[in-house]
C-alpha cells in the first residue's frame, strides 16, 4: 500500500495519462494479475517448449513483457518502504534512503513505459508478410481520379519512406493524368500492421483542375488493403503458359531486326492474360509480365479463400470499414482532418501529401488507439484463473 | 536488281544520316545560347503536345514497311526528351517538344521511314538488365540471344569461378550481361571488327566491368584462332553466336539488316556453319577437358551440328543437347570438350 502511495506521487504523469479506472493503468488490478498469467505462462512455456514451433513463437511474443515486467519487480525491490525510512534515526541515512527512491522512482516510471509498449505490441494481429494495396477512384469523376493519382504517389513514397518493397501489378490511367485504379503489392513484414488503417474512403474537398466556374467539389477515393497470408503459394508451371510477342511467325535471329519487346503470357488453366511493354528488353517484359500474373494468381486466389477472407475481417475490426469515410483532405483551409481519432487535424497539405514524417506520425497515432483498443478488449475478455484470484 | 534497290535505299538513308548529323552538331554549338535563356522564352505556342507531333507518322511507318509502329514512336519520342523509355506513358499525354526537339523528333522518324534500325536512331539499346552503346557498322544483339544468354546464366550461377571465352563478341552484349549477372565470371573476346572492339571496351567502362573483361581484335583464321598472346590458353567456357546466315538468304533479309548491319556479321557461308566450323576448332585446343561450348544458331542448324560432331570430332568434342528459343524453334546448342 505506502508503495503503491509513493508511486502515486512519482508517477503523476503516468497516472494523469491513464487514471485509475483506465483497464490499462498499472495500478489496475486486473492488469496487475494478467501480467502475472503472462509470467507465469512463459516460464511454464520455456520449460515445455522442446520442438514446438507455436510455442517458440509465443515465448518470443512473450519475452519483451515478461523481461519488462522481471525488471520492474527488481526495481520496487530496491526502493525502501515509507516504513523503513521512518524508523531510520539517522538523519543523513534517512535522507541518502530518499535520494535513492527517487532515483529508483524515476527508473520505474520509465520501466512502466517500456513495459506498456511490450504489452501493446502483444495486441497485434498475426503478422502478414505482404499485401495487396488498391487505390479506387470513388464518386467524383475526373477530379476523384486526380486525387487518386496524388495518394498514390504519396502512398508509394510512403512506401519508400518506410523502406517497403512494392511492386504495381495493376493500373489504369486517364488522359488528364487520373488514376482510375492501382493495385500494388506491398511486402514487409510490418507493413501490414501500418497501412490497415489506411484502408477506407478518403475524402478530399477542393477546387478542382477540372472545374471552370470555381465551385469547390467533394470527391472520395477508396483504399484497400488486402493481406497476404504467408502460406499463398502460387506455382505457376512452364507448361501452362502460353508467351506471346507481337512476332507471330516468319525467320527470326540474326535474319531480321525487330524490337519485338512487347509481351503478352496467357495462362491457360485461368484463363488469365497479363502484358508488359514498358520495357525495351522483351526479356525484360516477360520478367514483369511473370511477376504481375504472379501476383495476379495470387490475388486471386486470395479473394477466393477462406483464410483471406477472415483476414481482411479481422482487418477490418473496429474502425477499418472499408466503407467508412476516415479521412478528409480539405485544399480550401490546408489540412487533413482523421476522423478516428481525437486531434486528428494536420495542417500543411502539401507536405502531407509527400508522404514522409507526418503520414507515418499520423499512422502511428492511429496504430497506439488501436492497440489500446486491442489490448482493452483483451483484458475485458480475460477471465483470471482460479488460484491467482485466490492469492489476493 | 537486289544490288541496285540496296544501293537506292542506302543513298536515300545517308542523305537522311547527313542531315541528322549537321544538326547534331550545331545543337552542340547552338547550347550555349539556348540555355542562357531563350528556351524558357519561347512563347508557349511554340511548344508542341507530343500527342500532335506524332499525328500521321504511325501511317508512314506502316507504308514504309515498319511494324510495331507505336513501339517505335515510343522509342524515338523517349529519346528526344531524353528521359527513360519506361517513364514516358503510353499516350504521351501532357508531354511538349520545344521547336528544337521537334525537328529532331522529325529527322529521326525519316531516318526510320527509311528503314534505319531504331538502335541505330537512338544509339543505344537495353540487353537484359544492361543499355548498351550501338554504333552503326556493329550488329544489334536481338531479343532471342536475351534468352540464349539468361540460358547460359541459369547453367552457370552455382560454379564458383568460370573462365569465359567469347567469339565475335560485337558490342558486348553477351558477355557483359553475363558479367554483370554472375560476380564470378570473368571474360576475353575476340572480334573482327576494329570498330566493334572499341565500342565493346567503351561498353564495359560505362558499366564498370572493364576489370573483368578484355577484347582483343583479331580475326579467326584455321591454326590462327586466338591472338598471340592467348595462344596456350585455355577456358572452362566458351560462348558465341557466330555469323550463320546463309549466303543464299541474303535475299530475304529485312532491309535494316542488309543495308545498315554489318554483313560479316551475318555471312556463315554456304550453310551457315561456316564460321561455326572454326569455333569448334578453336574449342578443342582452348577448352579445358568437361568444359562447355554454347552457341546460338539458326534454326535448321542443331541437327547439322549434332550430326558434324558424331562424325568428324569423335573423342574430342561431344554433343550435350539443343534448346528452343521463345518462339519454339531448336536455335541453342550445348557442346563438351572430353
Amino acid at each position: 500500500m505506502m508503495l503503491r502511495k509513493l508511486l502515486n506521487v512519482r508517477c503523476g504523469h503516468l497516472v494523469r495519462r491513464w487514471s485509475s479506472s483506465d483497464p490499462l493503468s498499472l495500478q489496475n488490478e486486473k492488469l496487475q494479475s494478467y501480467l502475472e498469467s503472462l509470467r507465469l505462462e512463459y516460464y511454464g512455456l520455456r520449460v515445455n517448449a522442446t520442438g514446438n514451433s507455436r510455442a517458440y513463437e509465443r515465448l518470443s511474443q512473450l519475452e519483451g513483457v515478461v523481461n519488462a515486467l522481471e525488471q520492474r519487480r527488481v526495481l520496487e525491490r530496491n526502493i525502501t518502504s515509507a516504513k523503513d525510512i521512518e524508523q531510520e534515526k539517522d538523519e543523513d541515512m534517512r535522507k541518502l534512503m530518499e535520494e535513492e527512491n527517487e532515483v529508483y522512482a524515476d527508473l520505474l516510471s520509465k520501466q512502466e513505459e517500456t513495459m506498456l509498449q511490450e504489452l501493446l505490441s502483444l495486441a497485434d494481429d498475426e503478422v502478414y508478410p505482404a499485401l495487396i494495396f488498391g487505390v479506387n477512384a470513388g464518386a467524383g469523376g475526373q477530379e476523384a481520379m486526380l486525387f487518386a493519382q496524388e495518394l498514390y504517389e504519396m502512398y508509394t513514397s510512403y512506401f519508400e519512406h518506410m523502406g517497403w518493397e512494392y511492386e504495381e501489378f495493376a493500373r489504369e490511367t486517364t488522359d488528364i493524368g487520373g488514376l482510375r485504379h492501382a493495385n500494388v503489392m506491398v511486402s514487409g513484414a510490418d507493413a501490414f500492421h501500418w497501412l490497415r488503417f489506411e484502408a477506407g474512403v478518403h475524402r478530399v474537398q477542393r477546387v478542382p483542375a477540372t472545374e471552370k466556374s470555381g465551385r469547390m467539389h467533394t470527391s472520395t477515393v477508396s483504399i484497400t488493403v488486402i493481406p497476404r497470408p504467408a502460406d499463398v503459394h502460387v506455382h505457376i508451371a512452364e507448361k501452362d503458359l502460353k508467351i506471346e510477342t507481337k512476332r507471330a511467325s516468319g525467320a527470326g535471329g540474326q535474319h531480321v531486326n525487330t524490337t519485338d519487346s512487347a509481351v503478352r503470357i496467357v495462362h491457360l488453366p485461368t484463363g488469365l492474360a497479363v502484358e508488359a511493354q514498358s520495357e525495351r528488353s522483351q526479356l525484360k517484359n516477360r520478367e514483369l509480365a511473370m511477376k504481375r500474373l504472379q501476383a495476379r494468381l495470387v490475388q486471386q486466389q486470395l479473394e477466393s479463400s477462406e483464410a483471406s477472407k477472415q483476414a481482411t475481417k479481422k482487418a477490418q475490426q473496429g474502425s477499418l470499414n472499408r466503407n467508412e469515410k476516415i479521412r478528409t483532405y480539405n485544399f480550401v483551409q490546408d489540412r487533413v482532418t482523421d476522423h478516428r481519432i481525437q486531434g486528428g487535424t494536420l495542417y500543411n497539405l502539401d507536405g502531407f501529401l509527400k508522404g514522409g514524417e507526418p503520414l507515418t506520425g499520423l499512422v502511428e497515432k492511429l496504430q497506439l488507439e488501436h492497440r489500446r483498443a486491442r489490448l482493452r478488449d483483451l483484458l475485458e475478455a480475460w477471465q483470471p484463473p482460479q488460484k491467482a484470484a485466490n492469492k489476493d | 536488281m537486289f544490288k541496285n534497290l540496296t544501293r537506292s535505299v542506302r543513298h536515300l538513308t545517308s542523305r537522311a544520316l547527313t542531315h541528322y548529323n549537321y544538326a547534331t552538331s550545331t545543337r552542340s554549338s547552338g547550347t550555349s545560347s539556348s540555355t542562357s535563356g531563350c528556351v524558357r522564352n519561347y512563347p508557349a505556342k511554340q511548344f508542341v503536345a507530343v500527342t500532335k507531333a506524332v499525328e500521321g507518322w504511325v501511317q508512314k511507318l506502316e507504308d514504309a514497311g515498319v511494324h510495331d509502329t507505336e513501339f517505335n514512336l515510343k522509342c524515338i519520342v523517349s529519346h528526344v526528351l531524353k528521359r527513360k523509355f519506361n517513364t514516358v506513358p503510353d499516350n504521351f499525354s501532357q508531354l511538349h517538344f520545344n521547336p528544337k526537339q521537334l525537328a529532331e523528333f522529325e529527322r529521326f522518324l525519316e531516318a526510320r521511314c527509311a528503314r534505319m534500325p531504331l538502335q541505330h536512331i537512338i544509339g543505344e539499346w537495353d540487353f537484359m538488365d544492361i543499355t548498351l552503346k550501338t554504333a552503326p557498322s556493329v550488329f544489334i544483339p536481338r531479343p532471342e540471344t536475351e534468352e540464349f544468354v539468361r540460358l547460359v546464366i541459369v547453367n552457370y550461377k552455382d560454379v564458383e569461378h568460370v573462365n569465359m571465352l567469347e567469339v565475335g563478341c560485337g558490342s558486348g552484349a553477351m558477355s557483359l550481361s553475363m558479367l554483370h549477372a554472375l560476380p564470378q565470371v570473368e571474360a576475353t573476346a575476340i572480334e573482327r571488327s576494329k570498330a566493334a572492339t572499341v565500342l565493346a571496351a567503351e561498353n564495359a567502362k560505362l558499366l564498370g566491368l572493364q576489370k573483368r573483361f578484355q577484347v582483343h581484335n583479331h580475326t579467326m583464321e584455321e591454326d590462327q584462332y586466338l591472338p598471340e598472346q592467348l595462344q596456350d590458353k585455355k577456358y572452362d567456357l566458351i560462348i558465341s553466336n557466330p555469323p550463320y546466315v546463309k549466303t543464299e538468304e541474303f535475299q530475304f533479309l529485312h532491309p535494316e539488316v542488309v543495308v545498315y548491319e554489318n554483313l560479316n556479321a551475318l555471312d556463315g557461308g554456304s550453310d551457315g556453319l561456316r564460321v561455326a566450323r572454326l569455333v569448334f576448332d578453336l574449342a578443342c585446343r582452348h577448352l579445358h577437358s568437361g568444359g562447355k561450348l554454347w552457341l546460338e544458331l539458326g534454326n535448321e542448324h542443331p541437327p547439322l551440328v549434332k550430326t558434324i560432331m558424331h562424325l568428324k570430332y569423335e573423342g574430342r568434342l561431344n554433343f550435350v543437347g539443343s534448346y528452343y528459343d521463345q518462339y519454339k524453334r531448336e536455335r541453342f546448342v550445348q557442346i563438351e570438350k572430353v
